[in-house]
């Protein structure tokens, strides 16, 4: 209402230290970015190559993480791994993001019967069990890796919107966009130009989070045997093709399943790290 | 009341507070500030954002926020209150010191009966230990600040209006009866006729229990009709100090005649506020000069060369002014000369030719459980080719939704609009042609200067958007014409690479009317746009509104609650109150000579000076 006490805590800025825990996150990231990317460049044999004659084998200077039951490198495989666990992931976020984006400007902004449509979707979306129908989907219509990043796109896209919606209904009432209005600029130009910056940082920080769950459920597809084609390097894969010979090489296991753990956690952490600076 | 600042009285002042410097980190947020309070007495802390004021109170009760330190000695009849441990505070915060806040709203707990507020800060007292004798003192306690409805205590705080919370919450911070209430700007989110009521209650209180006061706010005109002393702060220093009828006379300081001076006066129209120039400054970049020195027309060398301390000029009159001696002189002449009144320029009677008519203009709103929210009711008005009309009313009389109708962002429910002669009341179903038309011709300005400007976008940005819409997508909005545009709002061109968080209240307020000036329009809708800024940015923004309209031949729709305001714009002012047009006239006639009872009460709400003030 009146500004004299408002702009005391205005001046007041938070210290824009990035936090050591955010800084470890983002090194993980990189790091799994760079196998992504580097991928034969660094992997010390190819991930394909069987050697039946040693079979599973603990770590050892030529197999630093040891080898599978097919006699294949784990480290080599791991790293290359890492290409499923984040195209997958990428596209689910960036396609969520991408309709969540267009789907919560036009409810929040439009609103009536707009708003309602795409309301109630959401409402039947929030009903459905999601890895469920992931696991059905991908059961029935085939297609394994990419059918189950499709699906994942849907599934997210449903909560996604109501954060955009909800952002959009925030900024909505405020004056400047009220004075577009009466300027006269087009609905187009104040969705895109005017409010969708506003709210970026807040979708940003939540497609982040989008990454996290879509590696996990990507991962938890693939060790049902519903995700990448058998024998593919993939962390989830791994999970599966490996759990029988925990005993003889753990690290066969344990690498894959660590790092799904500490690619999600690290996106996590930087997802709402994001949210708490961008979202006040 | 003639004690002067170092406590004289038999047991000295109630609560004394020396050297207090209240800072963030490295960062100071005051100078050293030695204020006093006599038992009994008033006093008022006045000072503009930022100036501190609202951290002196809460450093005095001991509830500043985390990160915000305090030094110094505060002493509360004898007991050094910033040395206490929190326990021991908690002894004295509402049994010997009380605190009364702005919002009404959020200071009492949503979840909480209003009557629960006042039954909590009873517990604990033996006499009441009895729920009976409690619900009894609850009752005798709202009586006390005038609500005789016994049923107000049964109910939630989001069912009663702004000054009944206010009202509840001032019985909560008396129910432990302390000997000092600090009450920081506790009309300022109400309505004015509202405003008037709070203050008198106050005082009635006050003078009743024979209790301290310090009143927090940035109106010298309220601070000058309820206290006996005022202290000017400005920056985390204070400037001036002095018996309130004194210092109304004759302010000693600069800043303080300029605060006077800047406050739009309700009883003369003057030609142009004398306006402070620029805005106000941080603590923390006056360290070792005069607060005020770079907004300053007296200012020397001297005034920069070390924070000049607070020194006795008279008796009961301190000022922080190095130079008050020769100058004295000057600030009473142009005292003398800002108070005389314009001649008054008669404009024919508004019958024909009218830029914007409304014709029984309805709107009504579906409220909760569809039940309708009748906020505009019949409304008809003229608005002339380059007049400025006033729209003056309270909350709730419907004058943001008249506004807001005019300019499109609300369709009426029933009724006329007719802007330019293109029949404008449902913008939707416009030829686009007209609604271009429409739209170049009317502009509104908004309240809020926060928000009225898109956070990510440059003033640049803004601007050549603004211009690109008058004139359809072809013509280039150049540099050369929004550095116009500044100009024509007095800002440097430089202004059109900064973005909106880089600007203070006052600047944001003038690119926002450069923005609406894009378009070339006639007229310019004005929802408060200067409700929200500091008195002495106020006076600049009025006196840019008045530029402009002599420059462009503007025509106005002024919105606004304050009647000061209005009386330094409007040529002609409507009086809005439940929707409904109440009283119209000439500003001279309506405010000279109110006819309806509630334009009566709105002028009476206006704060008397401290020498006229009733004994």
């Amino acid at each position: 209402m009146s500004a004299p006490t408002i702009t005391e805590t205005r001046k007041t800025k938070l210290p824009r230290r990035l936090p050591i825990v955010i800084l470890i996150a983002a090194l993980i990231i990189t790091g799994v970015v760079i196998c992504a990317v580097l991928g034969e460049g660094i992997a010390p044999y190819s991930p394909f190559l069987q050697r039946l004659g040693i079979g599973d084998t603990l770590p050892s200077a030529a197999h630093l993480a040891g080898t599978d039951l097919l006699g294949r490198d784990v480290l080599s495989r791991v790293i290359y791994g890492a290409r499923t666990a984040l195209v997958g992931p990428v596209v689910v976020a960036a396609g969520a993001f991408a309709i969540a984006t267009l789907l919560g400007l036009l409810s929040g902004y439009l609103g009536g019967l707009v708003d309602s449509a795409i309301m109630r979707w959401v409402d039947f979306m929030f009903a459905l069990p999601g890895p469920l129908v992931a696991i059905v989907v991908v059961g029935v219509v085939g297609g394994g890796y990419w059918t189950a990043v499709f699906v994942l796109i849907v599934l997210f896209t449903a909560p996604d919107t109501r954060i955009v919606r909800s952002a959009v209904l925030e900024q909505r009432p405020l004056p400047y966009i009220d004075a577009a209005r009466t300027l006269g600029i087009s609905k187009t130009r104040i969705l895109f130009v005017h409010i969708l910056p506003n709210v970026l940082p807040i979708i940003l920080a939540y497609v982040v989070l989008d990454f996290a769950f879509a590696l996990v459920n990507l991962a938890g597809l693939s060790f049902l045997g519903l995700g990448v084609e058998p024998g593919t390097p993939d962390w989830g894969r791994m999970l599966f093709e490996n759990r029988n010979i925990l005993f003889s090489n753990p690290v066969a296991l344990l690498l894959p399943a660590g790092m799904i753990i500490l690619t999600a956690v690290s996106m996590n952490l930087i997802g709402d790290w994001l949210f708490a600076r961008f979202a006040k | 009341m003639n004690t002067a600042v170092v406590g004289a009285g038999q047991e000295g002042p109630l609560l004394n507070v020396e050297g207090l410097v209240i800072s963030h980190g490295a960062v100071p947020i005051t100078a050293p500030l030695n204020i006093a309070v006599e038992r009994g007495e008033t006093i008022a802390i006045v000072g503009e954002s930022g100036s501190g004021k609202t951290l002196t109170a809460r450093a005095i009760a001991g509830i500043l926020p985390p990160g915000i330190n305090a030094t110094g000695a505060v002493t509360l009849d004898g007991i050094p209150l910033l040395r206490l441990a929190e326990r021991e505070l908690r002894k004295i915060r509402g049994f010997r010191v009380s605190m009364l806040m702005q919002d009404p709203f959020t200071m009492l707990n949503p979840l909480m009966r209003c009557g629960d507020h006042i039954n909590e800060m009873l517990r604990g007292r033996p006499e009441f230990a009895s729920r009976a004798a409690r619900a009894a003192e609850v009752k005798r306690r709202l009586a006390e600040v005038g609500i005789v409805d016994e049923d107000v205590a049964r109910r939630m705080p989001f069912q009663l209006s702004g000054g009944m919370c206010q009202r509840v919450a001032l019985a909560a911070a008396l129910a432990r009866d302390p000997e000092l209430l600090i009450a920081d700007e506790p009309s300022t989110a109400l309505d004015v006729t509202t405003q008037a009521e709070i203050i008198r209650l106050l005082r009635r209180v006050q003078r009743e229990r024979h209790m301290s006061l310090i009143l927090i706010t940035h109106n010298l005109r309220l601070a000058f009709s309820t206290c006996e002393r005022i202290y000017v702060l400005y920056a985390g220093s204070l400037l001036e100090v002095g018996d309130a009828a004194a210092v109304e006379r004759q302010p000693f300081h600069p800043y303080t005649l300029g605060l006077l001076l800047s406050e739009p006066p309700a009883d003369i129209r003057v030609p142009r506020l004398v306006a402070i120039r620029g805005s106000v400054a941080r603590a923390a970049d006056v360290v070792d000069s005069c607060g005020f020195a770079d907004r300053c027309d007296w200012a020397k060398q001297i005034c920069r060369a070390g924070k000049p301390p607070l020194v006795a000029r008279d008796a009961s009159r301190f000022t922080a002014c190095v130079r008050q001696d020769e100058i004295q002189g000057e600030l009473d002449a142009l005292r003398t000369a800002a108070l005389s009144a314009a001649p008054m320029t008669l404009r024919p009677d508004p019958t024909e030719g009218a830029l914007v008519r409304v014709d029984a203009l309805v709107k009504t709103f579906v409220g909760a459980r569809g039940r309708p929210i009748r906020a505009v009711k019949d409304i008809s008005l003229r608005i002339m080719p380059g007049e400025s009309v006033g729209l003056v009313g309270e909350s709730g009389s419907g004058k943001t939704t008249l506004g807001r109708c005019l300019v499109g962002l609300e369709t009426p429910t029933a009724g006329d609009i007719s802007i330019d002669g293109i029949a404008a009341a449902d913008f939707d179903a416009m030829a686009k042609a007209d609604r271009a038309r429409v739209r170049r011709t009317i502009q509104m300005i908004f309240q809020d200067p926060y928000s009225t400007l898109n956070p990510r976008h440059s003033v640049g940005q803004a601007l050549s958007e603004a211009l690109g819409a008058s004139a359809g997508a072809t013509s280039p909005a150049t540099p050369d014409r929004i550095a116009a545009l500044l100009a024509d709002v007095g800002l440097s061109a430089a202004y059109a690479t900064r973005r909106p968080a880089s600007l203070s209240g006052g600047e944001r307020q003038r690119v926002a009317i450069a923005r609406a000036l894009a378009v070339k329009p006639a007229v310019l809708v004005c929802d408060e746009p200067v409700s929200a800024l500091d008195v002495s940015v106020q006076a600049q923004v009025l006196n840019l509104f008045k530029r402009l309209q002599a420059e462009h031949g503007l025509a106005y729709l002024f919105i606004t609650h304050d009647l000061a305001v209005v009386r330094q714009i409007a040529d002609r002012i409507y009086v809005l109150y439940l929707g409904e047009i109440v009283e119209e006239g000439p500003t001279e006639r309506v405010i000279g000579d109110p006819q309806h009872p509630y334009t009566r009460r709105l002028i009476e709400s206006i704060p008397r000076s401290a020498n006229q003030r009733a004994p």
